[in-house]
């Protein structure tokens, strides 16, 4: 609280500060000097109070651009803080295009939150001095989520970094009857909970010949044999032969949506949309359907790496070590199966045919539309060019993620990244070697983004394999480690044995749960600026729909022909083509202020059309009506996603 | 006091008591039904009056309740059985009526969640109505036979009962006191027309008869119906090529917000059937399901009731029309039940037919049609209950001899096709149903003529025919009801094999048709696992298995359990099916073996090392 206190007093002093460059980069370096100094001492990310004290203290300075609003509360009480950002005059902010930005889905992603901290702090101190923040606040509304699971997140602030990605709902993870009765513990009394690996000759793993700190899967068709078993840190808490299978807390929020969901599968709930805090998320997203773009931060990627042809993800990317640890609980709810002996079952046919030549009706979409993927591989591409980012860390497969939702079922460009990565530089400082290589590379990143983005929107798999090659980093695992040896971070820990009370000959060691997932504090701020530059560039992305032209031919005796142009002056088209599919987004309303019998022919008094291009793309009207000369009629489009416009014409 | 209320009540019932349960879970109970028994004075239960016993209260069921009426009469019921019913609300729909529950427990045999219980509910679907008169009267029948009919009796002792009679009173009362058109959907408003505007274009009864009528409009000439020679009362389209006299111009209304069209944004506008958390698909696979599963207010209410109750193992889902029991999946790609899964929903499904003439047990997807997100395919996969929806009423039944239903095939005969309907409104109805076409002036459409069936015609019985209905169905859900899981434990041998160490063998059995936990159940991890504990102040346990035939000498397939002491059976107990479960103890004096389910009750044992 001290801090937090401190905190709010020099950023007034600073706010109020004439030396606060109209230039970006200087308003970037006197962002740099607020907040993120604040928790240098502890771990430089913000806990739930710290954070809250920030967003109270933006929406403090800021009252006029900024209002914090509780979307909802968690199991635990915390609230799920957005920040609404926009100028309160002019059009409505519900009727404007909104860009929802969410971060820390799972509670191990702090550095979303940072990074979502950071861009609240870039619009509302920008709004004073940068024009186009200006303008994109008196036109957009940005909804940001910086800490969608507080409670998850707070669990990692513990004296014991767990690293874990669930709410605090309690939940039978094993479902054997006892809740949350077997968490990981912190044997080797480091704070952390790491991976033990155990001699076992059923174990399916050996040691990295290329790096002994890592653990691979042995593959039997090379002739390699499996030595060793992989566990989470801890004990058999409840005797039941498995380690740390229930551990406290029990839903991944981003696990939790209804794209793909991951039915009864670990980590996805009871349901689809079963959390407060998912469910808060939910009710907030459909009671504001003017988001037109979402951007989340967590751990999944569609930035980094473009969608593929097919318009498909790219390979998810998960930490190899943390699996094999996982899958060490996997039969954990299997125990107690018991056969039904074969004979019991009649031989009859059951009486219901199971076959119909009914048909089974339309299936969901799972790849991007075609005519939406090239949306998706321009902002891809500009990602790269802002960031050059060029690997994505850690990413997993989503199943049940939110950003899925966004696109699948609201329909809309939904965008995700884990906010962070690698360049080649990052890893390869270390390795005398490529030093020269990666330079140019970097340089040529660059300039020549074209290039580079074709190799990324055609083929990644390729590309990822091409790189592993030649620097023969194969694994996650494998780049993990090269990175944070590279930036001399102390993110591995190093295999120690450890006299287990039932487990023989145990190692504990292996990537610390949060620096494999999050960056060092350090460098939040050189990140937050490339997000920073990166959120208005989506914003100056939306549809805009304008009447470009409207005229008026009077054919005597109060008859009128009144014809009208309606354009889209931005850049996405009014509705993507999934959002037409899946009828999430409106279609566009033309509506003429007359009465419907004074209309005599052309068009009806209220017309809709699917979607309009933008850049420029144009519709015609064209109505006939009855009417006195000098009486006005008004025209009114309204685009769900597209903002609104009126115009008045008077007959003559 | 409450103690000796419920003392007097078994008392008048004059029902058997000892033959309930001897669960030693419920010792207290167990003396109870002791006491009762001791003092009870023989008194014949019925047929002895020379007429039929009279009813303590009097309901309707050959009429339809509105919301109010139907929880006036649930109020009544539970004050003339205040021990066994209980009437709550369980949430407040979007128009602020009551989710209606009531809660048929006998306190005396024990507490709800330590028996299996049967949820029905009705009416999801607005103008679905009949299931309400079906639940008030299985409450009704339950309670005025308890005591009277030894069957009825076992069944309120040994099971609960939770009854929602309208779990969309919104749509019900819309439905009922108003108009009767759309009224399948709930009244969350929805903005079906794309507007801005939230239901502001509903038709109209703008003749103000209490029915939304059809539009016809006379166009000589020109039309694509006409008035049939066979009675001038039907409407059918011309063949291909022909001209008819009328035009169809849809429902009775008029264009409420002035945007050039009529009846465009009816109230609500999905469906509150597709809004549950299994396969839920959104709106463009699954026209009506909302934005995401329990968003409905009345669909998280329940779903808040059903996971809070793990004891519900039974769930039966009144729908119209069509005779039919329905079962999941609702999806193809959902995919087939297990063997023992059907096994068990066969037996079940072929005995309703038996009990439901011109009813047929079919499979949702494959027998009617797709559905995603459905309340039955929840309870089954989300929660693991055999759940049944039952379509009520059957076309089939308004002339249902072998030789009616010939002369339907013939034209020449007065009750085939369309003249049938006529023919029984006519003859037996008395023409309640129909309303004659009348002139109307219309703002838009100018003369046009409305009438046609009423909204009771069709979907629902004719109110003569709904008691029979009412008690056909019971029937079958009771029939469910006593199906569900029931463990017992059964015989138990203690035989010492050396020194103190004993072999104990317990018979643990479930004699009903349901198991435990069903194939979906354990394979979705969705019902905590059964638990069979033993305990004893100085034993170890050095082994437990499953006795193949505990009457042939043979294997026995041992436990790989970390935990002895507490064995999990995640797949349950079978139904109809005993089990022994062996242990090899080491020890002396008393163990007790208990295993604990949470849809088909505790049992419990004690035995003696020596």
């Amino acid at each position: 609280m001290k801090t937090t206190v401190e905190f709010s007093d020099r950023c007034r002093s600073v706010a109020g500060s004439a030396a606060v460059s109209v230039a970006k980069i200087t308003l970037f370096a006197a962002i740099s000097l607020l907040p993120f100094r604040v928790n240098a001492q502890s771990s430089g990310y913000s806990n739930y109070e710290e954070l809250t004290a920030k967003l109270r203290m933006f929406a403090d300075h800021h009252d006029d651009i900024a209002r914090l609003v509780s979307s909802g509360k968690t199991l635990e009480g915390r609230d799920i803080w957005v920040m609404e950002i926009g100028t309160t005059s002019g059009v409505p902010q519900a009727e404007r295009p909104a860009l929802m930005v969410s971060a820390n889905l799972e509670g191990n992603q702090l550095i979303g939150s940072e990074i979502a901290l950071g861009l609240i702090h870039y619009l509302v101190d920008g709004y004073e001095e940068d024009e186009q923040i200006q303008l994109s606040l008196e036109k957009y509304v940005f909804y940001i989520f910086p800490r969608m699971n507080p409670d998850g997140a707070e669990k990692n602030f513990r004296a014991i970094q767990t690293g874990s990605e669930t709410n605090s709902r309690p939940f039978d993870d094993d479902n054997d009857g006892r809740i949350d009765e077997d968490g990981p513990d912190d044997l080797d009394g480091n704070g952390i909970i790491t991976v033990m690996r155990v001699l076992d000759p059923f174990g399916e793993y050996m040691i990295d010949p290329d790096d002994d700190r890592l653990m691979i899967k042995a593959d039997a068709a090379k002739g390699e044999t499996g030595a060793y078993s992989i566990y989470w840190e801890g004990l058999d808490d409840d005797n039941d032969g498995f380690y740390n299978e229930d551990p406290r807390g029990g839903v991944n929020l981003n696990r939790n949506f209804q794209h793909e969901y991951p039915y009864y599968k670990a980590g996805a709930g009871p349901h689809m949309v079963s959390e407060n805090e998912s469910r808060s998320i939910m009710d907030y997203v459909i009671a504001h359907r003017n988001i037109a773009m979402m951007l989340t931060f967590g751990a999944h990627d569609n930035l980094v790496n473009a969608l593929n042809k097919k318009g498909e993800l790219s390979q998810a990317r998960p930490i190899n070590l943390f699996d094999f640890a996982d899958a060490s609980l996997s039969g954990a709810r299997e125990v107690g199966i018991f056969r039904a002996p074969q004979t019991r079952f009649f031989s009859r046919t059951p009486s219901q045919p199971e076959t119909s030549d009914r048909p089974s009706g339309r299936r969901p979409a799972t790849t991007v539309n075609e005519s939406d993927q090239e949306y998706f591989k321009v902002v891809s591409e500009k990602y790269g060019e802002i960031t050059g980012i060029e690997t994505p860390p850690s990413t997993q497969k989503p199943a049940g993620a939110f950003f899925e939702y966004g696109y699948y079922q609201f329909g809309v460009p939904s965008f995700t990244t884990p906010g962070w990565g690698f360049s080649e530089k990052d890893v390869s400082e270390k390795t005398d070697s490529t030093g020269q290589d990666t330079t140019e590379k970097a340089d040529s990143t660059g300039q020549d983004t074209t290039e580079k983005a074709d190799s990324t929107g055609q083929d990644t798999t390729e590309k990822a394999a091409g790189k592993g090659k030649e620097t023969e980093n194969e694994t996650v695992d494998q780049e993990l480690v090269a990175y944070l040896d590279a930036q001399g971070i102390d993110g591995f820990v190093n295999w120690t044995a450890f006299d287990h009370p039932t487990l023989d000959n145990v190692e504990i060691g292996g990537f610390k749960p949060l620096e494999a997932v999050n960056p060092p504090a350090g460098s939040i701020e050189e990140l937050i600026e490339k997000q920073g530059e990166f959120l208005l560039y989506l914003s100056s992305l939306f549809a805009e729909i304008k009447i470009a032209r409207i005229d008026v031919t009077d054919h005597g005796g109060g008859i009128f022909r009144i014809k009208a142009e309606i354009e889209n002056v931005g850049f996405l088209p009014t509705a993507l083509a999934h959002g037409v599919t899946s009828r999430s987004v409106k279609p566009t309303m033309v509506q003429l202020g007359i009465d419907p019998e004074n209309l005599v022919s052309g068009d009806a008094k209220t017309s809709f059309f699917q979607s309009l291009d933008g850049s420029g793309s144009r519709r015609k009207f064209e109505w006939i009506v009855k009417g006195k000369t000098g009486e006005k009629v008004e025209l009114r489009v309204v685009s769900q996603k597209g903002g609104s416009d009126t115009a008045e014409v008077t007959l003559r | 006091m409450k103690q000796s209320a419920k003392h007097n009540l078994l008392l008048d019932r004059n029902h058997n008591t000892a033959s309930h349960t001897t669960m030693k879970t419920f010792p207290l109970f167990v003396l109870f039904v002791t006491f009762v028994c001791f003092t009870a004075p023989t008194r014949p239960a019925f047929g002895q009056n020379g007429s039929d016993d009279h009813f303590k209260v009097k309901l309707d069921f050959n009429r339809w309740h509105d919301y109010d009426e139907l929880k006036t009469d649930l109020l009544t019921l539970e004050k003339a059985w205040p021990d066994f019913l209980k009437y709550e609300s369980l949430g407040t729909s979007y128009g602020g009526r009551d989710v209606m529950l009531m809660t048929i427990n006998n306190p005396a045999t024990g507490p709800e969640m330590s028996k299996a219980a049967m949820y029905i509910e009705a009416n999801v679907h607005g103008n679905e109505i009949q299931g309400a008169e079906v639940s008030l009267y299985t409450s009704w029948y339950l309670m005025e036979n308890y005591g009277k009919i030894d069957m009825i009796t076992r069944l309120v002792d040994e099971r609960v009962f939770y009854l929602l009679p309208s779990v969309n009173p919104d749509g019900r009362d819309w439905f009922m006191d108003g108009s009767g058109s759309g009224a399948r959907t709930g009244h969350v408003p929805v903005d079906d027309d794309n507007d801005g505007l939230f239901d502001e274009d509903p038709p109209n009864d703008l003749n103000n008869n209490g029915v939304v009528d059809q539009i016809r409009k006379y166009v000589p000439g020109e039309g694509t119906h006409r008035i049939s020679h066979d009675d001038p009362r039907i409407m059918e389209r011309v063949p291909a090529g022909e001209k008819g006299d009328y035009i169809l111009l849809g429902l009775e209304g008029i264009d409420d917000d002035g945007d050039g069209r009529i009846n465009e944004d009816g109230p609500g506008g999905y469906d509150p059937n597709r809004n549950w958390a299994a396969d839920w698909q959104p709106n463009y696979v699954q026209r009506g399901s909302m934005d995401y599963p329990f968003q409905l207010p009345t669909a998280r209410a329940v779903n808040d009731f059903l996971m809070s109750h793990p004891n519900i193992a039974g769930v039966q889902s009144y729908h119209n029309s069509g005779g039919m029991l329905l079962r999941g999946p609702g999806a193809e790609w959902q995919g087939k039940y297990s063997r023992e899964d059907i096994a068990v929903y066969d037996e079940l499904g072929r005995n309703g037919e038996r009990m439901l003439p011109y009813y047929r047990y079919i499979v949702i997807w494959s027998g009617l049609y797709t559905v995603h997100g459905g309340f039955i395919d929840w309870t089954n996969d989300g929660l693991g209950i055999v759940s049944f929806s039952n379509e009520l009423w059957a076309g089939g039944q308004y002339y249902n001899s072998p030789d009616l239903i010939d002369q339907q095939t013939d034209s020449e005969s007065p009750i085939s096709g369309q003249k049938g309907r006529f023919f029984f409104d006519d003859f037996l109805e008395f023409g309640d149903q129909y309303v004659e076409w009348t002139e109307y002036e219309h703002p838009v459409y100018g003369t046009v003529e409305m009438g046609g069936w009423k909204k009771t015609r069709g979907r629902i019985p004719p109110r003569f025919m709904n008691e029979e209905l009412s008690h056909r169905n019971m029937a079958f859900t009771l029939y469910n009801a006593d199906q569900m899981p029931k463990i017992g434990i059964g015989e138990t041998q203690v035989e010492k094999i050396s020194g103190d160490v004993y072999r104990v063998r317990v018979d643990i059995s479930n004699d009903r048709l349901i198991p435990t936990i069903t194939g979906r159940a354990a394979a979705n991890n969705v019902v905590r696992p059964d638990l069979l504990t033993a305990t004893g102040p100085n034993m170890e346990i050095i082994s437990a298995g499953r006795v193949t035939n505990k009457f042939k000498p043979g294997a026995t397939e041992l436990i790989d359990q970390n935990d002895l002491s507490r064995i999990m059976f995640r797949s349950g107990q079978p139904g109809n099916e005993t089990r022994t479960i062996e242990y090899l103890l080491r020890g002396s004096g008393e163990v007790t073996f208990s295993y604990d389910s949470v849809k088909g009750g505790t049992a419990e044992t004690t035995v003696t090392l020596r």
